[in-house]
């Protein structure tokens, strides 16, 4: 509760610190702090020190999963503000907005990943959802991003709509709106109903427009490539986690109520994700867009936390979660200073900022899955996790994975091959000694994860 | 059958040509002046399931809000008989058969599904639709989502300042 709270009073706070103060420096220290805060709050919270209780009636449900999730998501947005906050501040005029702003997606993730009832799960998910598509549209003159705006907001509304279906006809079947329904008002089981299986597809439809999965991926390069590069960085890291910490909690009980079908949907959704993300970013010539096509990807890896939804499937969701968004963050924040965002932008950036190219490889190697990086564990846990959950029968499907990691790496070298291998001049603004230290840090935290996995892990039990 | 068998069943087939009425319609106002009828069907059967106030927010948000948004909107459009393309046959003919398919399958779903087989709604009284009955459930079992409500409400505001603001 205590981040749920913290995180919107915040919100507040920054909206009106925006009056106040028209130093744009002071803006990104008011939401440091803010950030600093809520961090506090929610490890407080985590280790049962100090928490606001509020009789939620069970529709919230707080337990260490979520918590953990919910440290690894402020420290994620912790890293960001200080790694891009300079950036934010570029953006545009209303920067205590943006902030606000973030803080409220921050409330919404933290809903989701303590929900217990489908009211809660739609709440969280606008509340998360409505922030973004104003930051996507934040740069009021870039056309491009006008348009990424719209066709985001249009699109996410249209899903809202199907989960709204969904959870009408799930209430249908059930009569009230928890999750895990102890006792039905209406005496029929949810198995034999048409209701419910046709409620769970809705959702499960519009959760996976969300986080991007294949079918529904559409909207993902347009508006990850015409969004302000800062807000991009936000959105396909921390955003696109908390979405699959909704997907879990909710697919976790309820997956078997879609019987056979979920057998059949979930794979077939995972290997579309993985073949149109991995597939289609090989032909990009923006790095932007590669990492557009490349969060396609790695959703598609995270879906097998959902295949396998198992303990080792919960603790890989938070380990992939913290490798992606580090890793993703860290190689935004490195191309928001270059001058051209495509391939050939970075030629020779070895040569000119060794340590930038050396940490920025660190982050491609961990998107890629190469050990010794965190990337590697939270990949090897998500297929390890589907192993246990369907032994020969998940075989085909983890070989397949396998395959597409493979081509992934191709994608993900380019850029390194264009940094150490070709002559060239890459143009970089300037960066600051805090910027790179802080880069340092993170790409020192990947490895360490890399290595010593249970440090992470241990914290979900301890 | 009885005067809310008769009562429903006139709703129900207003409702459902209106709203074939609201698709075939070549004039888009003449589409929303449908859709308003629509949604006057709908707040009857609200009525019937004893929900007055949600029959009465239907159609002050519903059918005055937002219908009259969509006039405006239209109007300022200004949409030409022209300016309309015209469908080829066979993006038609795709149309209805995947419509078609799509029908086929809802239908024998529907028939079967034993939470609607023989089932009627479960009316208490006449009072569980009332605003009192409303607001009590809301400020003591909804209280949480209620609160949250306002953070969603808050963000969706700044977002409309940020983006209207002059810069």
């Amino acid at each position: 509760m205590n981040a749920i709270i913290l995180s919107a009073i915040a919100g507040v706070v920054m909206m009106f610190s925006g009056i106040f103060s028209k130093n744009k420096h002071a803006l990104t220290n008011t939401a440091i702090a803010g950030l600093l805060i809520l961090l506090i709050g929610n490890i407080l919270d985590t280790y049962h020190v100090y928490t606001i209780t509020v009789n939620t009636h069970d529709m919230l449900h707080f337990d260490k999963f979520g918590a953990s999730f919910n440290s690894i998501a402020i420290g994620a947005t912790l890293l960001y503000v200080l790694l891009s906050g300079r950036d934010i501040e570029k953006v545009g005029v209303n920067v205590a907005e943006y902030y606000a702003l973030v803080f409220f997606a921050l409330c919404g993730i933290s809903l989701l990943s303590s929900f217990n009832s489908l009211l809660i799960l739609f709440l969280g998910v606008e509340i998360m959802s409505i922030p973004l598509y104003i930051l996507t549209g934040a740069d009021k003159k870039n056309l491009k991003g006008n348009e990424a705006s719209l066709k985001y907001f249009l699109m996410g509304a249209f899903s809202t709509g199907i989960m709204l279906m969904g959870i009408a006809l799930l209430y249908g079947a059930t009569g009230n709106f928890e999750i895990n329904p102890s006792q039905s008002l209406i005496n029929v089981p949810l198995t034999h109903g048409i209701l419910g299986p046709l409620g769970l597809l809705f959702i499960f439809i519009s959760l996976s427009f969300k986080v991007s999965a294949a079918p529904f991926h559409f909207w993902t390069p347009d508006v990850y490539d015409g969004a302000p590069s800062v807000f991009t960085s936000f959105m396909a890291t921390i955003i696109k986690s908390a979405g699959f910490i909704a997907f879990i909690r909710l697919f976790s009980s309820r997956s078997e109520d879609l019987e056979v079908s979920w057998q059949v949907i979930l794979p077939l959704v995972i290997v579309a994700t993985l073949l149109i993300g991995n597939i289609t970013a090989v032909f990009q010539q923006s790095v932007k867009r590669m990492l557009a096509y490349s969060s396609i990807a790695q959703a598609g890896f995270m879906l097998f936390a959902l295949y396998g939804s198992n303990d080792l499937a919960r603790e890989g969701i938070i380990l992939y979660a913290t490798a992606y968004s580090l890793a993703t963050i860290g190689i935004f924040a490195i191309l928001i200073r270059m001058k051209d965002y495509t391939f050939d932008g970075y030629n020779g950036l070895a040569k000119k900022q060794p340590l930038l190219a050396f940490v920025n490889t660190v982050f491609l190697l961990s998107l890629a899955g190469i050990p010794l990086t965190a990337g590697f564990f939270a990949k090897y846990y998500m297929l390890a996790s589907a192993i246990k959950e369907g032994g020969h029968s998940a075989l085909w499907l983890v070989i397949v994975a396998l395959l597409f990691a493979a081509v992934s790496v191709y994608y993900y070298f380019r850029v390194i091959q264009a940094m150490y291998f070709k002559d060239g001049e890459a143009e970089m603004s300037e960066t600051n000694k805090g910027f790179r230290i802080l880069l340092v840090i993170i790409a020192c935290i990947i490895i360490l994860i890399g290595i010593y996995p249970s440090l992470l892990l241990d914290r979900l039990y301890f | 059958m009885n005067i809310t068998q008769i009562l429903f069943w006139i709703l129900s087939g207003a409702a459902v040509i209106s709203a074939i009425m609201v698709v075939v319609s070549r004039n888009p106002i003449h589409s929303i002046l449908w859709l308003i009828v629509v949604f006057f069907c709908i707040s009857g059967h609200y009525i019937l399931l004893n929900a007055q106030f949600l029959a009465i927010v239907n159609l002050i948000v519903y059918a005055g809000a937002i219908m009259v948004l969509f006039l405006f909107v239209i109007m300022l459009m200004n949409p030409n008989k022209t300016n309309a393309q015209q469908k080829s046959l066979w993006k038609k003919l795709v149309g209805v058969i995947a419509g078609g398919c799509f029908l086929l399958t809802w239908i024998p779903l529907i028939k079967q599904a034993p939470e609607i087989h023989n089932k009627v709604a479960l009316l208490k009284d006449g009072n569980i639709g009332l605003i009192g009955n409303l607001g009590k459930v809301l400020f003591s079992d909804y209280l949480v989502p209620f609160e949250i409500t306002s953070v969603l409400f808050l963000s969706a505001m700044v977002g409309a300042v940020v983006i209207g603001k002059k810069e």
